[in-house]
């Protein structure tokens, strides 16, 4: 159980939150999402001193293998060395500065520089300056010229996080009640998480805590995604009992997820008539297998519990029809990219990998039934604050007259308390002294 | 006249007035184009071999047989597409069209195009490479492939694909 310290005055009324016990009302201000200065302060506040999501160790099978990816504003090359070793390395010469690394992904020994020809090992060592002479022996003795890795990179479950600030807190007690979250995907199969290749990639004109926010929303299904709800109605024809229970949890440290028990079916391991005999056979057994190696209350929350996370403060992991991972790359106060792939079990059938594929299609990504209306929202929420002197939005749904905020004393999918345990965190770092 | 000049004309007329259908989102007579077993994809930004990928191996846009392009379509005509409402104002181009005889009876045909999305003041462009299979129809054709494949690394600007390409 989280322990939620009692609301001090200073948090109830600061620059960015109101908290009214009295009638109930949560507010965040505006500028949190509207103002350039408030996201250059919360760069340097909040996102260069958390631990971001990086990638899953899946996505390195091989020695060699790299990918070059952006984490907040900086670039980074994640790959797995001939030594067998992740790292999460700056994309730049320690020369003069060129990326050693133009391609977005592959398998690579070495990284060369495309500028001078410095050439360095996979594990960030510089081995050649292309050079007959002009340096010394000593020149990089203590590895001064090597490619500088990010200050932290550590791994939960397989997910790789990077911190910039190397005194961040281990990445074990910062992930706090979320760390067995991510334990339990790892446990979908012994055979470890393949991810899907390809990458669903898109820019969306808002604030990045925008899509945080809206990625465990349990309140706007119903209406934002009406056309979707209609869609898997005509779907799961047969399926009458629709029943939808659910909560919103905070996890420690701004950390928080909503889970749902919704009959969307899942390939591990929920079953819906449309997807025919083959995938019934298949899925049973999986959930069998779940219950002889988990028991049969861990097997079931795997199987019957899609679950929307957000690690504080930009890191998403959704667990539903697939395993979602989204990271979310701020470029501007009101401008983010979003980059989402899709993991299943390493040992999936073909039969349930193309399930997996076309439920996270039909309802995910840039081109779903679903993500084009959520985009559509942000893009319509940053219009709101950019085009109004209207001050403040409400997170109070849950939070009733004499009740701490961050308790849901009801709890129920919909209310937003997950929000209130993230804007909490966000505010207290946005307040504490520098 | 040449055979191949000439298919490639009634091919050409073919995917013409699928476009303006699409242009004039008359979405149900363009549905009305597609065979029972029709295929509708796009396939991932940023994959080199995009055109030869399989939907059931990859992370596709959009991977619809039939029965999901039908529904796809009346969502889109729904006030509850919010992202298409009201309808943002679309343009295919088609240019560059081959078409071949195939093996099967069918016609490959592959074509290049430039779709432009224009809403709320915000233009955004989409451009790349068509992949047609036409199965012959009377005296036209049903379409049972139309893969995009996008000649983009990401949706970036462009957000998302609210509309059909």
């Amino acid at each position: 159980m989280v322990t939620v310290a009692p609301l001090e005055p200073a948090i109830q009324q600061s620059r960015f939150l109101r908290i009214d016990p009295e009638r109930g009302r949560f507010l965040v201000h505006r500028s949190a999402y509207a103002s350039p200065e408030v996201y250059e302060e919360e760069k340097r506040r909040i996102l260069r001193r958390s631990w971001i999501i990086l990638g899953h160790d899946c996505e390195l099978p091989a020695k060699g293998d790299f990918i070059v990816r952006p984490v907040i504003d900086r670039e980074l090359i994640f790959n797995r060395d001939v030594n067998g070793r992740v790292n999460a390395f700056f994309n730049t010469c320690r020369h003069r500065g060129a990326a050693v690394c133009r391609e977005p992904r592959g398998n690579r020994k070495r990284f060369v520089c495309p500028y001078h020809g410095w050439a360095y090992r996979s594990s960030g060592e510089l081995f050649d300056q292309n050079a007959t002479f002009g340096y010394g022996e000593r020149f990089n003795d203590d590895g001064f010229y090597d490619l500088t890795k990010v200050p932290r990179l550590e791994q939960r479950a397989g997910f790789w996080f990077v911190s910039f600030d190397p005194t961040v807190p281990p990445l074990e007690d910062y992930l706090a009640e979320a760390g067995p979250l991510l334990d339990e995907i790892a446990e979908h199969s012994v055979a470890g998480l393949r991810v899907v290749r390809g990458c669903h990639e898109y820019e969306i004109k808002a604030n990045y805590k925008l899509i945080c926010e809206n990625s465990y929303d349990g309140y706007h299904l119903n209406l934002t995604h009406a056309s979707y709800v209609d869609y898997m109605k005509t779907m799961v024809k047969g399926l009458v009992n629709i029943d939808i229970r659910g909560r919103a949890r905070s996890l420690g440290n701004g950390h928080a997820c909503f889970e749902l028990r919704i009959p969307t079916g899942r390939p591990v391991a929920q079953w819906l008539p449309v997807w025919g005999e083959e995938a019934r056979m298949q899925i049973e057994a999986k959930r069998s297998e779940l219950e002889a190696r988990l028991g049969a209350e861990k097997a079931d929350r795997i199987a019957n519990v899609n679950r929307n996370m957000v690690l504080f403060p930009n890191s998403i992991i959704n667990d539903q029809q697939t395993i979602l991972m989204r990271t979310v790359t701020p470029m501007a106060h009101n401008r983010m990219i979003i980059r989402a792939w899709s993991f299943g079990p390493a040992d999936e059938s073909p039969v349930l990998r193309r399930i997996r594929n076309e439920c996270t299609l039909s309802f995910l990504g840039p081109g779903g039934f679903a993500t084009p209306d959520d985009v559509e929202m942000l893009e319509l929420c940053q219009r709101g604050y950019e085009t109004s002197d209207v001050e403040w939005n409400d997170i109070s749904k849950g939070y009733h007259a004499g009740e701490h905020p961050l308790r849901d004393e009801n709890p129920h999918f919909d209310n937003e308390l997950q929000m209130r345990a993230y804007w909490y965190r966000w505010n207290e770092l946005m307040s504490a002294a520098e | 006249m040449d055979p191949a000049l000439l298919l490639r004309l009634r091919v050409e007329d073919f995917l013409y007035s699928e476009a303006a259908l699409l242009d004039a989102w008359k979405l149900k007579d363009w549905l009305a184009l597609y065979a029972p077993d029709a295929r509708y994809e796009i396939a991932p930004t940023g994959e080199p071999e995009a055109a030869t990928l399989a939907s059931s191996e990859a992370l596709f846009l959009v991977a619809d047989d039939r029965e999901r392009l039908e529904q796809r379509v009346i969502r889109l005509l729904k006030p509850s597409a919010h992202a298409e409402y009201p309808h943002s104002r679309v343009r295919h181009l088609y240019s560059n069209v081959r078409a071949r005889n195939g093996a099967d009876g069918d016609v490959e045909a592959t074509s290049h195009f430039v779709a432009f999305r224009s809403k709320r003041s915000i233009t955004a462009t989409f451009m790349g490479q068509h992949l047609w299979r036409l199965a012959p129809h009377d005296d036209s054709f049903r379409i049972r492939l139309k893969r995009t494949v996008l000649d983009l690394d990401a949706l970036v600007p462009q957000g998302k694909v609210s509309f059909l390409l």
